[in-house]
């Protein structure tokens, strides 16, 4: 369910929607085209090179450095309860990019661009299962739960 | 092959108009472009309007300002890329001219984005990104090009110093533009004790919201010099524009805009001209830094240089090229549908030499740079007098 | 069947006696390292351990008061360090004090619910920590029939068998995406040494409620417990499965 992804969600399917439900068992899944190879994160369904619509996820190590941030103090509808709270923008290892939230373990004194950080799945404390990433120290451990039966 | 001219122009008053409806709005500009061009609805062939119809009540604005403006059976199409609108539909119009279809075209760019509530303004704000990977995050408008700043200073050591020389250089001209929301010069002092926004930004980076409208009114050459007798055509000789991907996790770096460079190259071919032609531009200063990478981008300077360039006061009259000396989008506000046609309204003003202590001396050569979103697409025009 | 439970780690709280006694062994017997608490039974608790360790598995006797809240979070401490993890969490601890409202002293209520419906708590509390982080966990809390339905002369025991019931399915709610089964079991008549405080004429009506004619041992339990312990159960959760050989339909 795409709907799972974010504190606030715009889009409710996708054909990458498993994406969420590999981020609730503790995965950060890029993709795969399985008819020429090329590979990216965030993933998608459809290959940009050679047009095809059949893809695999592929786990990604979560590793990256920090290309640039913000701290937000003004905040859109949905987000007030949060601020502030700050934007990261991650080279992915590998090619890539996300966008995500600094975590509890990299205080706003520390962020320097260009360090090496590491994406953590996260799950909101709400009762509806609502799933996101953060961006910590590298070493940061985190739980996976055993291969999800999907479907 | 005949050239495009701008025999008309028109601008109402941008700010927050609870006094009008956004056809009102559009009323205004259109009323002064007309009595400017000494026409007449009968020589009008189509209209092109600029609009961003998420602000709005009405659905389907484009057919409510027609209506209003008395110009039914006229043909005419709402043209809309975010921030960038109002220059499509200037290059709309001017494809519907050189195609031959529509000889004098009207381009009407018109705005309310007061309309909403403020919950449903700052959920609209929310979705200026890529919502499916980026906004779920709350990202934000002023978050984006903050994070273009914290780049552009991390890799040039451009300073939240020289970012605010953007804006107190569009206040201090502003100020003498009637025009304008703010007409009220600021100082360093101020501006870096205003409140945060979004590292590095505080409130006196960022554009405010407005509504307004002004109006364009284009024709073939021949045409063109049949209806201004008085012979004051300004020619759009160049039109550039080029996209880039809606999401900032595919660009290839964040201190510049790709599509900004690649509009100001074709432009500039088209028109035969450099960067240091331009005596005067409007440049889409929706937050600081897009001015300064606007230097950069548009070639007024090298790479990186922008903070040294408006430092240097070369962006001011006098300067190598007089940039939003109208108060750019941080002094007179950005009605998003409206802005590039007022950009193009001041450039046709300067170079028709009619700016008074705003002038620019000896403009011949001016252009815009008028950008959608965080630049996903822009629009560069250049425009001569001979 | 393969229950997987193959170097599981476990804690089963009252088992050096009855029920769990019969659950720790059941699942040394399917894999799992089991650690069971105490508070006066050392000699039992120390036996279980011996036949865990004879089944070839690791077998921890820690001394715990299930109503103290440090106490269970220090086992849960001290159990995942030595078995290197916490795969399921067996509440079992459990007392009655019977008494007819009237007579029932503040001092039996309390008591009551605070070994009983706090001991759960407790643990399972302490247990959820550890398993949300790893995403993976099954915590069984045994509950009673009597938890179900009203007893006479057990307004306290039900009332914290029936709130182990609630909190069960609470949990449920809270844990399942962090891939944590929450489950109860109600036993009816189960024979037991809390069995033998019970006078014949009520071990006859409870006989004669049952459709099978006979009590459950302890063994019974253990293999619902296990199964509930186990991957082959993992769609089932916030459930409560009656093992009372029909005494409450």
């Amino acid at each position: 369910m795409f709907s799972w992804f974010g504190k606030v969600s715009f889009v409710p399917y996708s054909k990458v929607s498993d994406f969420a439900v590999h981020l609730k068992d503790g995965r950060l899944m890029g993709s795969v085209c399985k008819k020429c190879g090329y590979k990216t994160i965030p993933p998608r369904a459809d290959c940009p090179e050679c047009l095809s619509g059949e893809f695999e996820f592929v786990e990604h190590s979560g590793k990256g450095t920090l290309y640039t941030w913000t701290r937000i103090d003004a905040a859109p509808t949905g987000f007030d309860d949060v601020i502030p709270y700050i934007l990261a923008v991650v080279d992915m290892e590998g090619g890539g990019r996300l966008v995500g939230w600094f975590g509890e373990t990299i205080k706003q004194e520390e962020i320097k661009i260009g360090m090496e950080v590491q994406l953590v799945p996260q799950i909101f404390d709400e009762e509806e299962i609502k799933v996101y990433y953060t961006v910590e120290k590298p070493g940061t451990t985190w739980g996976k739960a055993p291969a999800p039966h999907l479907g | 092959m005949s050239r495009v001219g701008v025999i008309g122009i028109g601008h109402g008053k941008f700010g927050r108009r609870s006094d009008a409806t956004v056809q009102e709005l559009a009323f205004e500009a259109y009323r002064y472009a007309m009595q400017d061009a000494g026409i007449g609805r009968d020589a009008l062939s189509a209209t092109v309007i600029a609009a961003v119809p998420e602000y709005h009540k009405q659905r389907s604005v484009a057919g409510v300002v027609q209506e209003y403006l008395n110009l039914n059976p006229l043909p005419t199409w709402l043209t809309e890329v975010a921030c960038s609108s109002g220059s499509a539909a200037i290059r709309t119009a001017y494809m519907a001219i050189k195609s031959g279809l529509h000889p004098v075209v009207a381009v009407i760019g018109c705005q309310k984005m007061t309309e909403l509530e403020t919950a449903d303004i700052l959920a609209l704000m929310g979705r200026v990104g890529e919502v499916q990977w980026e906004s779920v995050f709350g990202t934000t408008f002023p978050g984006y090009y903050a994070m273009f700043a914290t780049r552009h200073m991390h890799e040039f050591g451009t300073t939240r110093e020289q970012l605010l020389q953007v804006a107190i250089k569009n206040h201090h001209y502003g100020a003498k533009n009637p025009n304008a929301l703010f007409q009220k010069e600021i100082t360093l002092e101020k501006a870096l004790a205003s409140d945060p926004v979004s590292t590095p930004f505080c409130v006196y980076d960022c554009c405010a919201n407005a509504d307004g409208a002004a109006v364009l009114i284009l024709a073939e050459e021949s045409r063109a010099k049949e209806l201004r007798k008085d012979g004051k055509i300004v020619w759009l000789d160049g039109v550039g524009c080029a996209t880039a991907s809606m999401s900032v996790l595919r660009r290839p770096d964040l201190v510049g805009l790709p599509s900004a460079k690649q509009a100001a190259e074709q432009a500039y071919r088209m028109a035969e001209v450099k960067a240091s032609d331009i005596k005067v531009a409007d440049v889409h200063d929706c937050f600081t830094i897009a001015e300064l990478m606007a230097y950069e981008d548009l070639g007024f300077c090298e790479k990186g240089q922008g903070g040294k360039f408006i430092e240097e006061k070369r962006a001011y009259i006098g300067g190598d090229v007089a940039v939003n000396v109208d108060g750019g989008l941080k002094s007179k506000g950005h009605p998003i549908g409206a802005t590039g046609v007022s950009m193009a309204y001041e450039i046709v003003k300067q170079l028709r030499g009619e700016c008074g202590e705003r002038q620019v001396p000896n403009a011949d050569v001016g252009l815009t740079h008028n950008v959608g979103g965080i630049g996903q697409y822009c629009f560069v025009h250049v425009f001569r007098r001979d | 069947m393969d229950l997987g439970l193959q170097g599981k780690g476990a804690i089963v709280t009252g088992g050096s006696l009855g029920i769990g006694r019969a659950v720790a062994l059941e699942l040394a017997r399917e894999g799992c390292n089991v650690a069971v608490n105490y508070r006066r039974h050392d000699t039992e608790a120390k036996q279980v351990v011996a036949d865990i360790e004879k089944m070839g598995r690791k077998g921890l006797a820690v001394k715990a008061d299930v109503s103290s809240y440090d106490d269970a979070q220090k086992m849960v401490e001290q159990v995942v360090e030595q078995f290197g993890h916490l795969d399921i969490m067996v509440c079992n601890a459990g007392i009655t004090w019977d008494g007819v409202i009237w007579k029932m002293s503040e001092k039996q209520w309390d008591q009551v619910i605070a070994v009983n419906l706090k001991g759960y708590f407790n643990y399972n509390k302490a247990a959820a920590l550890v398993m949300k982080d790893r995403k993976y966990g099954k915590i069984v809390n045994i509950s009673s029939i009597n938890g179900l339905r009203g007893k006479f002369g057990q307004a306290n025991y039900a009332a914290s068998k029936g709130g182990e019931i609630a909190m069960s399915k609470s949990l449920a709610r809270e844990l399942g995406r962090f891939n944590v089964n929450v489950n109860v079991v109600a036993p009816g008549m189960v024979l037991t040494d809390m069995m033998e405080a019970i006078p014949p004429e009520f071990k006859n009506k409870a006989l004669a409620e049952t459709v099978v004619g006979r009590f459950a041992t302890p063994g019974d339990c253990a293999h619902l417990v296990a199964f509930l312990c186990s991957d082959l159960s993992r769609h089932v959760t916030g459930e409560v499965i009656k093992i009372d050989g029909g005494q409450y339909i």
